[in-house]
């Protein structure tokens, strides 16, 4: 039986893609793509450490505040609620607010590759 | 036999059939547009964000978390929102560290990338080797949800669940591919969704005349198991949060995405998803605990969100809410099932069949079959803590060689499997202490491994890859490039 690598087609999108890589291999080139992997990187750190010191700042509250937790809204002791429900919305900002200075980053890269 | 109990037997049959047939339907569907290699892989990277969202989600939306979250609730009160939340915030470390630069890698499978970035065969095959373990060890606690849900809700024995998902997962892949399993996956989730929210909602409402019992933890602990400590809560945060992005089934769906940036849009939506979707395993916790603490006493914690609308409302409604739940907790099993069988049949035919649709047939039902043997020899224990096991032993592992393979330029082929080695094998060697000696017999930090096991792997890692520096491969600059840029051609083309 004959193997077979399975690779993406050769589209114009993937071709276009190798040329532009060529480029990139420059030693201009490369300096920007290093500026743009360690502007990403801090990026996704400040993001990730930011969520964390909210995550561990929830439950602190509740051991600080004493009888916080307890305390019933319509029914529901206030931390289930925190823990519950209340970590969702900060996880979709944090994911929002990257997206957002990610695509920032790039549109950056771009214009300082393109202007070489 | 079980007529009498809080599920009719007939009616949750007939529930399980619909779910099946449908499943199996889609999945016929798909096999008329899904016609060359590319198709069966990865559905030809033309899926849209929404699809594509919805089919993850309802994916990653295992037995753990439709059962096993409720029932850990019902066991252990607010220590267990930890796993919802760490099953979601996963995916935001996947969305930060991951997507943009997998989707870019341009690669099919973990170990395409893996072989991509270190230029090597032996980096692909001991990626492949740890793929393989991940996608079997999760496929067994999906299979212990099936058996425990035929087992409460029909009477029947425990092991005709884990075949029927076993026979219907295959039957689906092999029809179809991965095209097919988009739709079915995309159905699923808003099937899972369904199924718990209508009556959970229907309970609240129908309870929300009735004073609202204490909350006070029932005591009793069936699993003997000490509370969980600080220790604990922050291990398994660690778990989950660096074992989500190296789920073999989780990852190969950021391949269907056009780009890298569609490809975080995706996971932005994910997140919705999965914050809505958690909402009500939660809320079965809490009325579980609230009107039905017994549950927890008798040992059927991980079936509670099966019981509880049968405990809760009488007659009719009582039945066809029962039947919805059950209806969606057998979707769970079949789209994680699915999905695992899925990219475990495509690593298994490219490495070891000689890829092709046909040595994709045969890989597929190899995926399934052998964690089939593995749940018949198994004992199924507290659902959400045996995934969260499996978070741990991926992020011990594959999370490592992703991480530092997409970030670290200094990465080398010795480096990556020195660490996923010793990661492996750390990690590994405490499930298995564990699943000997018993969970509540053995040391916290033994029962809940990823504290120290995923450092050890990094740290290894990173060690290996400095003394072996002269091994960096020389494609590096390159392959970073292409992992880093964005797609679009540039301004100036020249």
């Amino acid at each position: 039986m004959t193997r077979v690598r399975v690779t993406a087609p050769a589209t114009p999108a993937r071709v276009s893609q190798e040329t532009r890589e060529a480029a990139q291999e420059s030693d201009v080139g490369q300096v920007f793509v290093r500026s743009l992997i360690r502007s990403q990187l801090r990026l996704a750190l400040v993001v990730a450490g930011g969520f964390l010191v909210i995550l561990a700042a929830f439950p602190l509250l509740l051991a600080v505040v004493p009888g916080l937790a307890e305390t019933r809204i319509a029914g529901i002791p206030f931390g289930w609620l925190l823990l519950g429900a209340g970590i969702y919305p900060v996880i979709g900002l944090s994911a929002w607010l990257y997206i957002r200075t990610a695509a920032r980053n790039e549109a950056r890269y771009r214009d300082l590759a393109g202007d070489q | 036999m079980t007529s009498d109990g809080p599920v009719n037997a007939a009616v949750a049959i007939a529930a399980l059939a619909v779910v099946s047939v449908a499943t199996a339907v889609i999945g016929f569907y798909g096999l008329r547009i899904s016609r060359t290699t590319g198709d069966f892989y990865v559905a030809s990277r033309t899926v849209r964000p929404w699809w594509n969202a919805s089919a993850i989600g309802g994916e990653y939306l295992s037995a753990a978390s439709f059962l096993g979250v409720a029932g850990l609730i019902l066991l252990s009160g607010t220590d267990a929102l930890w796993f919802p939340v760490g099953y979601t915030a996963g995916y935001l470390m996947l969305l930060l560290f991951v997507a943009a630069p997998l989707r870019r890698s341009g690669a099919y499978t973990i170990p395409d990338f893996t072989e991509a970035r270190l230029d090597s065969r032996p980096v692909r095959k001991v990626t492949s080797l740890v793929v393989v373990l991940v996608g079997w060890l999760y496929i067994v606690p999906q299979l212990h949800g099936a058996a425990l849900t035929i087992r409460i809700t029909t009477g029947l024995p425990s092991w005709v669940g884990s075949v029927a998902v076993v026979i219907v997962v295959c039957l689906t892949v092999v029809a179809g591919g991965m095209r097919s399993i988009t739709f079915v996956q995309a159905f699923q989730y808003w099937l899972k969704l369904t199924a718990l929210a209508v009556p959970i909602l229907f309970i609240v409402f129908m309870l929300a005349g009735a004073d609202a019992p204490e909350l006070a933890p029932p005591a009793v602990n069936p699993t003997g198991a000490p509370p969980a400590g600080l220790y604990q809560n922050i291990s398994l945060l660690v778990a989950l949060l660096f074992g989500t992005l190296g789920l073999p089934h989780v990852l190969v769906r950021f391949y269907t995405n056009p780009d890298g940036q569609s490809a975080r849009r995706t996971t932005l939506i994910v997140l919705g998803l999965l914050s809505v979707f958690y909402l009500f395993p939660t809320a079965y916790g809490m009325v579980g605990r609230m009107f039905a603490p017994d549950l927890a006493r008798s040992g059927q914690a991980d079936a509670l969100v099966l019981l509880l609308p049968g405990e809760l409302v009488d007659g009719t409604a009582g039945d066809l809410l029962s039947a919805l739940v059950v209806a969606g907790a057998f979707a769970a099993f079949l789209s994680t099932t699915s999905g695992l069988v899925v990219s475990l049949a495509g690593v298994i035919s490219q490495d070891v069949l000689g890829a092709g649709v046909g040595g994709f047939r045969l890989a597929a039902v190899m995926s399934a079959v052998v964690p089939l043997a593995f749940a018949f020899m198994t004992d199924s224990f507290a659902l959400a803590g045996s995934v969260g096991l499996v978070f741990a032993f991926t992020a011990s592992t594959v999370c490592p060689v992703l991480l530092l393979g997409i970030w670290w330029r200094g990465l080398t082929d010795a480096g990556a499997i020195a660490g996923m080695v010793t990661g492996g094998l750390l990690c590994g060697g405490a499930m298995v202490i564990g699943a000997v000696a018993g969970a509540a017999s053995i040391p916290v930090w033994l029962a809940q491994p990823a504290a120290w096991s995923v450092p050890a792997a990094f740290t290894v890692m990173v060690v290996v890859s400095r003394a072996t520096a002269g091994r960096v491969p020389r494609t590096m600059a390159r392959v970073m490039t292409r992992l880093h840029t964005p797609e679009r051609p540039l301004a100036t083309e020249r």
